[in-house]
């Protein structure tokens, strides 16, 4: 090689030849212009969100923001409105035994998958055994896992078995995203095709997923409930609130669900959007680990005492979210409207844990049996709200004389093997957990779930790993609530069940959160609730 | 020099099997992990959560798994991501060219404007451009390019409106250089500073030499002798630096990615990092550790190229 060869511009050339092999890739991957532009037409409409599907496979994913999508592409047989009646949308009604076991499902005519092929009985037969099939992977068997057999009379007719009584079979099982039997036939019902690019009989069609960017999803023409609106719906993926918050400014993105209520004042402050609060099926509680010193229900009370809610509320959350004395959010129809938070009073607080024995000790913390009273108090890192509503309730707390000491952790760490759930040490996890439309809440309280060993699902934690001294009662109530078809007598049996769980205080509860949404304020239509996917009116859309 | 190539080539394998073990090795000490989450699914049993762990190869102990990927590596196969289900070379692949078009133009932009203001910077010492050209540099090297690109993005996109706030744009080359221009010059800022600060002292320290007072003697004009003469020994080690810090640039758009929502590989790291996509990650390390030894090794051939003193045996 001659390297006394002069060349006058190495590093610039590269730089151009590098300019030329990169300008192939150029533009191939950006989201359809129309909807890139400011001021978008009606013709395409950007949902913005910090949050990407991680599969669109209904039966493998449990993110909320991938049945926001799932819902305009797919449906199951009934579905819910934002009162919470139910709507049929595959199935045209169902009829349930007098014993309570069979249900015969009435399915739509004339109904086809966006590929093509015919929606009939057979689909909800297929879909039964994929689900309950471990090769698919299904995430929750619910309901489904109680079908003996399912006959089919005529080709629009499914009529099934079940075990036992089990209330919320219907909504399980008739909520239930159906897939074509197509899908279930390939050796590859899996999140890597079928979750890349589902195939349901929704109103929309779905067009492409690129990776870190947007789905895009165009209406189907073949709809049977009829043509949707907006032709083309796009589902931005943001990388963070901030960027989030510029693109909703210069209407880049249309709108957002979901909004966290810091950023309510910075959008209400936008032009040409509106905002949208709905109650929501959240609880935000403090877990206590049912251990040491918090297995008291004095302890429990007394914490709850000291816990500044509509604080934090009017403080913190800007007014948009709602008191809530127990796991029943106010959205609930089954909430016990009788039943309100423990009020703030530190003095009544302090009083209770002086009659349970405890005593301050030299410097000043609450001691009981010479062994002093530390909670520990976990939130998971990077969330600014709830790091707020913490230090607000470990000081209360620390007034009482308890050594709170504030930890924050990525939630990968939290409930990872070595999360704080696993040691013997008392601590509280602030949380927002979300409820179905089903009011079954034994998976929280119900021994049958609580885990065989600390690393099993079911909560996983030491803290859900005694029973309660009240054990019996609440396993009975929730068993009773599942077993119980009539509504109204479901309700006395859950309104039980909340006083139940307000006298004894399992964990702190707090609050729970509204939804809110960024619509743009000439768009119709759009009615969302905590009953139903962010979707699942999309054909109603319009501006 | 052929030689030295093929020696700099084989000596990656031993590089990059060291990255890859130690990056490996970091990944299992992380706290968390990819199943973290799933085993707070209500809905998943105890056995539904072994399975995905054990189709996952996450039962394994860590030198087990370790052995596989690399088994799987040597056939050319770097996995399957953990959080998209889809091959880890797909899921990178379709990352590349959008990080390599924003490296260039934020490359080219630094390049450019650093020669400029460092050779004006030389030849006007110690003048109010010089002093100019030196605080705007420390500026640029002081500022956290999170906070700069929120600035450039608030002033340009929200509030004049000139240019799209964030997104790689796909209504053609016009659209799309006007969504490159704000994550590209947040880019190249940050470096132009450095980078022209070299170009100044290299030139300061080339324009004081015999030789080019020795053209000057001869009447050559001025430019002339600066453009012609004096750049071209300055730029010896400038273009060096040029090329040692382009892998950097490939592998460390992290922020100014995430700012603009620019589907790159430094937000794909991120993302993976975040919820501990471990074989994306790999291939993500990999990947980087590669591009920045072939990188220092073009950097040497560039070297010879510019200073045929220069030999490599």
């Amino acid at each position: 090689m001659n390297l006394a060869r002069r060349t006058r511009w190495p590093a610039a050339s590269l730089i151009v030849v590098i300019a030329l092999l990169a300008w192939g890739g150029i533009g191939s991957t950006g989201i359809p212009a129309s909807a890139s532009t400011p001021h978008a037409s009606t013709s395409t409409l950007t949902i913005g969100t910090t949050e990407e599907p991680d599969t669109l496979n209904p039966l493998t994913t449990q993110l909320v923001t991938a049945f926001s999508v799932i819902a305009g592409v797919m449906e199951g047989m009934i579905g819910y409105n934002s009162s919470d009646h139910i709507i049929y949308r595959l199935a045209t009604g169902y009829n349930v035994s007098k014993n309570g076991l069979v249900y015969t499902w009435h399915l739509r005519h004339g109904v086809s998958f966006q590929d093509g092929e015919p929606f009939n009985a057979k689909v909800v037969y297929d879909n039964w055994k994929a689900i309950m099939n471990s090769k698919f992977g299904a995430y929750s068997q619910q309901g489904w896992d109680h079908i003996t057999k399912i006959k089919m009379p005529d080709k629009y007719t499914v009529v099934m078995y079940t075990k036992q009584k089990y209330a919320p079979f219907a909504y399980y099982v008739g909520s239930t995203y159906l897939s074509p039997p197509k899908a279930f036939q390939s050796p590859k019902y899996d999140q890597q095709t079928f979750g890349r690019a589902p195939v349901g009989t929704g109103p929309y069609t779905f067009v492409k997923w690129v990776s870190g960017q947007y789905i895009e999803l165009k209406r189907n023409p073949h709809y049977w409930g009829g043509l949707a609106h907006i032709p083309t719906i796009i589902y931005k993926i943001v990388p963070n609130d901030n960027t989030l918050m510029v693109l909703l400014k210069t209407h880049n993105v249309q709108m957002t669900p979901y909004l966290d209520a810091l950023h309510y004042s910075q959008v209400k402050a936008m032009p040409g959007l509106r905002l949208v609060t709905k109650p929501s099926f959240s609880w935000y509680h403090i877990d206590l680990k049912n251990i040491g010193f918090l297995r008291d229900t004095k302890v429990r009370l007394a914490l709850a005492y000291a816990t500044p809610i509509k604080e934090i509320i009017a403080r913190i959350l800007h007014g948009l979210a709602s008191p809530d004395p127990t796991d029943f959010p106010p959205a609930s129809p089954y909430l016990d409207p009788h039943i309100s938070i423990y009020p703030y009073n530190l003095a009544k607080a302090a009083k209770l844990l002086k009659s349970d024995g405890f005593k301050k000790g030299p410097n000043g913390t609450l001691e009981k049996g010479g062994k002093p009273f530390t909670i520990e108090y976990w939130i998971p890192s990077g969330e600014q709200q709830e790091s707020e509503v913490q230090q607000v309730v470990s000081a209360s707390w620390q007034k009482l004389g308890i050594n709170v000491t504030d930890h924050q952790q990525d939630i990968n760490s939290i409930w990872g093997p070595n999360g704080y759930q696993f040691n013997r040490k008392m601590t509280g996890g602030a949380y927002s957990w979300f409820n179905s439309n089903d009011p079954d809440d034994s998976f929280y309280w119900n021994s049958k779930d609580i885990p065989k060993t600390p690393t099993s699902s079911g909560g996983d934690a030491v803290e859900y790993y005694f029973k309660y001294p009240w054990q019996a009662k609440i396993d009975r109530l929730t068993n009773q609530g599942v077993a119980t078809i009539n509504p109204a007598q479901r309700k006395k049996i859950y309104w039980k069940v909340q006083q139940l769980l307000h006298q004894q205080e399992p964990v702190v509860f707090m609050y729970s959160q509204k939804n809110i949404y960024a619509t743009p304020s000439n768009m119709k239509g759009f009615a969302p609730s905590a009953y139903n996917d962010l979707l699942w009116n999309v054909q109603d859309w319009r501006f | 020099m052929g030689t030295y190539i093929i020696r700099r080539l084989l000596g990656l394998i031993p590089l990059l099997l060291g990255i890859s073990f130690v990056s490996f090795l970091f990944m299992q000490l992380m706290p968390g992990g990819p199943t973290a989450l799933l085993a707070r699914n209500s809905h998943l049993t105890q056995q539904q959560l072994l399975a995905i762990r054990h189709n996952l190869g996450l039962d394994q102990p860590w030198y087990v798994q370790y052995w596989k990927w690399l088994l799987a590596l040597i056939h050319g196969n770097l996995g399957t991501s953990y959080i998209q289900y889809r091959p880890v070379v797909n899921v990178i692949a379709e990352r590349v060219p959008n990080t390599f078009q924003l490296v260039v133009a934020a490359l080219a932009l630094a390049f450019v404007i650093a020669l400029i203001a460092g050779i004006l910077s030389a030849v006007w010492q110690y003048s109010i451009f010089d002093h100019t050209v030196n605080a705007v540099s420390f500026f640029g090297l002081a500022m956290p390019v999170f906070w700069f690109g929120l600035m450039l993005q608030l002033l340009f996109a929200v509030q004049l409106g000139w240019l799209p706030p964030a997104d790689i744009g796909s209504a053609g080359l016009g659209d799309y250089l006007r969504h490159l221009a704000l994550p590209a010059f947040t880019l190249a800022f940050g470096t132009v500073a450095g980078w022209s600060r070299y170009v100044r002292s290299s030139m300061l320290e080339v324009i004081h030499q015999d030789y080019i007072r020795t053209a000057r003697s001869k009447g050559i004009r001025k430019a002339a002798v600066v453009l012609r003469h004096a750049l071209k020994n300055a730029l010896i080690p400038f273009v060096t630096v040029v090329m040692l810090d382009t892998p950097l640039y490939l592998t460390g758009a992290v922020v100014t990615e995430t700012i603009f929502d620019w589907p790159g590989m430094g937000r794909l790291f991120f993302d993976s990092l975040s919820s501990r996509d471990y074989p994306v990650l790999m291939g993500l390390l990999i990947f980087g550790a590669v591009i920045i030894v072939l990188f220092q090794v073009l950097a040497d051939i560039t070297y010879a190229f510019l200073d045929p003193r220069i030999r490599y045996s």
